[in-house]
């Protein structure tokens, strides 16, 4: 192929992007091949709470979770998109039905990666009878390792996360969080879950 | 035996698939027809032999064959014939087996379609098309074997998974996979114009009708996959960002691009880099596609079982196909420069090049947000999930421009525009465009993304009317018919040119839908007890009873809801919760009424166990129809695209390279040919294998 060689021959600034790009997708495809999609690290249960400060959905003011220390507070994760979200709200509202008399229940959503309005809009047509913390910027939602929604954390008196719940709080899951995480939290005879 | 057969007969395709690899270079190298012609025969025969395995796969299902471990996990003796025959794709071995068919097919076709007319690439896309077969039937060979046996044999099957059982279904993975080796047709093309050192536009031309058809065969796969997960799944819509969609939906883009951007090259000798790249990208797409279903590295809805040990042959496979197309365009790319700068940005060329920009950011969008788990799990952060806000937010407006572009792309002209072009060109459609935002707002559309959508979309139906007009009375003027007369003769001039138009109208009637079905949806999730009702847009609906029901391989709860518009009744919707008792799986079968062109969607996700109360969903979704009307109008643009006359030369009658020798062949009597086969071949590839000269 002794042909007239034109000056651009020779290897270019695209090439070397392009094989690069290449290898780092085989690499990241190899090392992927060896996790689990499903497998989700059980990280933050037993350990303390991280802290949580945003502007709460309806009022002009912080919501914090230090302002709840002492008292049992439910952290439900949602979003206005999550269909899986809309499955369990009916039963989040039966849960802070159950438990409005007692002073020593919080239950709190965090609204994730959601717009203002549609949230409120989603909050008028499924009922709304709790307080609800914007999560602005994400970073509460990577404090807490959602990777999801909905995901529930169960924070105790002393504002350690007692207990995860990834996917939407119906059937089984609803009385196994009322009557063996939230009754026994709250009456004092709570054991290690 | 029956099954037996089968195998052995893929065994031996794997054979000639090896040797469909090897012959045609050696034919090549030594200059030797014979060998290039026993490539040929190679890959008829692979279609003949595969076949066979699939149509003892086919006597397996219909005898109840369950020590056939693949049939014993997909079908059962209750099962309805069609989804007996369905069940060869309902999973893992038999879509490959499936893919590996339709490979071969396309190979078979591609060869004797263009035998004659691109003869100087026919060893090397042989050899191309061979490689990816081999690949396919090693995996099926090795590492998924539809034709495994099991012993003891199980008195029946384990049963279809439900969900699969909806004839949507049955034909979704068949044209997906028809798309993506459709594309390894054009694929194919591309490398045999890098080897064979061949970069005109001739490869551009072979390749038009195969990527024209591969698109549509993606599209509808990619509609009908939506159409299912909207009823059967329950969704309510049809697209969900799932890891799996987005990969048959990346090679679409890229496709579509591609069809795009080739025009560009054959009006003005342009991009011809860049479509080799898009060509050799869309293919590859189509293949890591392949990879993240089947290796399981993401989790989806679509549930494929996970084996690292088939995720590294395919992976394998991947990394080879990858490094050997890609590479082998950087190292001939210096061989191809574009002699002719672009002119100006406001030219075709120009909409062009936007047109593919648009295109490849959204698929780095779709590509980011599909990989990001991936990346942040294999960077040790972690784990998280890329939800649809993501993609909604940067794709809205990608699609925006790429809309707008549809409106003044097919009407500016080549190389530079002028003002008084422009202002054609813009004008009226800019002031309807206008028109019809003011009326939009008037009419209470507040929402900004229905707002600009819709806008956009006034003024590309004015764009294409105007042209539409402009066209048909300048024919109905020359040649004295009518104006409809005129517009049939405008489309006789220019087929391709208004098929495609069609295909543009198709979007619009598409995106309308999405529109409406998206934000104009209403959405009610409560728990309902009978003598209940609530409220859904202009809509009423009413929880009538809850009763037990049966079918034949099913049991399960059904409810009876009453649909009033104001205080007439419009009809009862019986929605269902099923539990499928041989496979143990539950389902929930949607109730749907149609209204205008919209629906009223029903499902109840759960039932109590006393059956006093049931969760349901209920959706009105306006004009959610148009989507897959408008996916009916792309199609019969793309199919009248396909069908129009070929107005293209033989290419292969370029005197410089070896095509004079062909030519001359060309025009002989078939009888003399086959007699002169060898010879021409010799001639021919003394010409297209210049290294060595004759003495």
């Amino acid at each position: 192929m002794a042909e007239t060689k034109s000056p651009s021959v020779g290897i270019r600034g695209w090439q070397i992007a392009l094989l690069v790009g290449i290898l780092g997708l085989i690499i990241l495809f190899y090392k992927g091949l060896w996790g689990n999609p499903n497998f989700i690290p059980p990280v933050l249960v037993g350990t303390q709470a991280p802290e949580i400060t945003g502007p709460d959905l309806y009022q002009p003011k912080e919501v914090s979770l230090s302002q709840f220390r002492g008292k049992v507070v439910v952290l439900n994760f949602w979003a206005s998109w999550c269909l899986e979200c809309k499955l369990e709200h009916q039963n989040l509202l039966a849960i802070q039905k159950r438990f409005a008399q007692n002073p020593n229940f919080v239950l709190l959503g965090v609204n994730y990666q959601d717009k203002e309005d549609l949230a409120r809009q989603y909050l008028q047509e499924h009922g709304n009878s709790f307080e609800h913390v914007r999560d602005v910027k994400g970073r509460i939602s990577i404090d807490y390792g959602v990777y999801g929604v909905p995901e529930t954390f169960v924070i105790d008196q002393n504002g350690v996360i007692r207990h995860k719940q990834i996917g939407p709080i119906v059937g089984e899951t609803y009385t196994f969080l009322v009557e063996r995480m939230i009754e026994p939290l709250l009456n004092g005879t709570a054991t290690t879950s | 035996m029956i099954i037996e057969l089968g195998h052995f007969a893929v065994i031996t395709a794997l054979v000639l698939a090896v040797l469909g690899i090897v012959s045609p270079i050696v034919g090549l190298k030594r200059r030797d027809a014979v060998w290039v012609g026993v490539g040929r025969q190679a890959v008829t025969l692979n279609f003949v032999l595969i076949s066979v395995g699939m149509l003892a796969m086919f006597y397996s299902y219909l005898t109840h064959d369950y020590s056939v471990k693949y049939v014993y996990a997909t079908s059962n003796t209750k099962l309805p014939i069609f989804y007996k025959i369905a069940g060869l794709w309902g999973g893992h071995e038999g879509s490959l087996l499936l893919w590996a068919w339709v490979l071969a097919l396309f190979c078979m076709m591609a060869v004797h379609i263009h035998w004659k007319t691109q003869p100087a690439v026919m060893p090397y896309l042989i050899s191309m098309q061979s490689t990816v077969l081999t690949g396919f039937l090693l995996l099926i060979l090795f590492l998924s074997n539809p034709f495994e046996r099991i012993f003891p044999v199980p008195a029946d099957g384990r049963d279809l998974n439900p969900l699969l059982q909806d004839p949507a279904m049955v034909l979704h993975p068949p044209f997906l996979y028809l798309g993506y080796v459709g594309l390894s047709i054009p694929f194919s093309f591309a490398m045999a114009a890098l080897f064979s050192g061949r970069l005109g536009e001739e490869w551009i031309k072979a390749t038009q009708r195969w990527t024209l058809a591969a698109w549509l065969f993606l599209t509808i796969g990619i509609l009908m996959g939506g159409y299912w997960a909207y009823y059967e799944l329950g969704w309510g819509g049809y697209w969900g960002w799932d890891p799996v969609e987005n990969a048959a939906f990346m090679p679409w883009l890229v496709a579509t691009a591609f069809l795009h951007s080739v025009m560009v090259q054959e009006a003005r000798k342009m991009f011809k880099v860049w479509n080799l790249f898009l060509i050799i990208l869309a293919f590859s797409l189509s293949l890591i596609g392949t990879f993240l279903v089947r290796s399981g590295i993401l989790s989806s809805v679509h549930s494929f079982a996970a084996d690292p040990g088939r995720g590294v042959f395919i992976l394998a496979f991947l990394s080879f196909m990858l490094l050997l197309s890609f590479g082998t365009l950087m190292l001939r790319s210096g061989k191809l420069k574009s002699q002719i700068e672009m002119d100006s940005v406001i030219s075709r060329e120009a909409i062009f090049l936007f047109n593919n920009l648009f295109f490849l950011v959204a698929l780095i969008t779709v590509f980011t947000g599909t990989l990001y788990p991936l990346l942040t799990e294999a960077l040790q952060f972690k784990k998280v999930s890329v939800g649809p806000p993501y993609y909604n937010t940067v794709f809205m407006p990608v699609a925006l421009g790429l809309v707008f572009l549809m409106g003044i792309g097919p009407y500016i002209p080549w190389r530079k525009a002028s003002a008084q072009n422009l202002k054609e060109l813009l004008l009226m459609p800019g002031l309807i465009a206008l028109g019809g935002l003011v009326l939009f707002a008037l009419a209470g559309i507040r929402n900004s993304y229905a707002l600009a959508g819709l806008t956009v979309v006034c003024f590309v139906a004015a764009a294409i009317f105007r042209d539409f007009a402009k066209i048909s009375s300048f024919w109905a003027k020359r040649e004295q018919v009518s104006t409809l007369q005129g517009f049939l003769t405008a489309y006789k001039k220019n087929p391709r040119r208004l098929s495609g138009i069609l295909t543009h109208i198709g979007v619009l009637v598409m995106i309308i839908g999405i529109i409406f079905s998206t934000i104009y949806q209403t959405e009610k999730v409560l728990i309902m007890k009978p003598g209940e009702e609530t409220g859904l847009g202009a809509y009423r609906i009413k929880l009538i009873r809850l009763y037990g029901a049966e079918g034949i391989n099913w049991g399960g709860q059904e409810a009876l809801f009453n649909v009033y518009k104001g205080e007439t009744l419009i009809t009862q919707l019986r929605p269902q919760k099923r539990f499928y008792t041989v496979s143990q799986t539950p389902t929930t079968e949607t109730a749907i009424h149609q209204i205008y062109m919209g629906h009223v969607f029903l499902t109840i996700p759960e039932v109590s166990p006393d059956g006093t109360w049931a969760r349901v969903r209920a959706l009105h979704n306006p004009l959610v129809l148009w989507v897959w009307y408008g996916g009916g109008i792309m199609g019969i643009g793309v199919i009248l695209n396909m069908l129009r006359k070929s107005r293209i030369k033989v290419s292969a009658a370029r005197p410089e390279a070896a095509g004079a020798e062909v030519a001359v062949s060309l025009s002989r009597p078939a009888r003399e040919e086959v007699l002169h086969r060898s010879n021409r071949w010799q001639t021919l590839l003394n010409a297209v294998w210049p290294g060595r000269k004759e003495v």
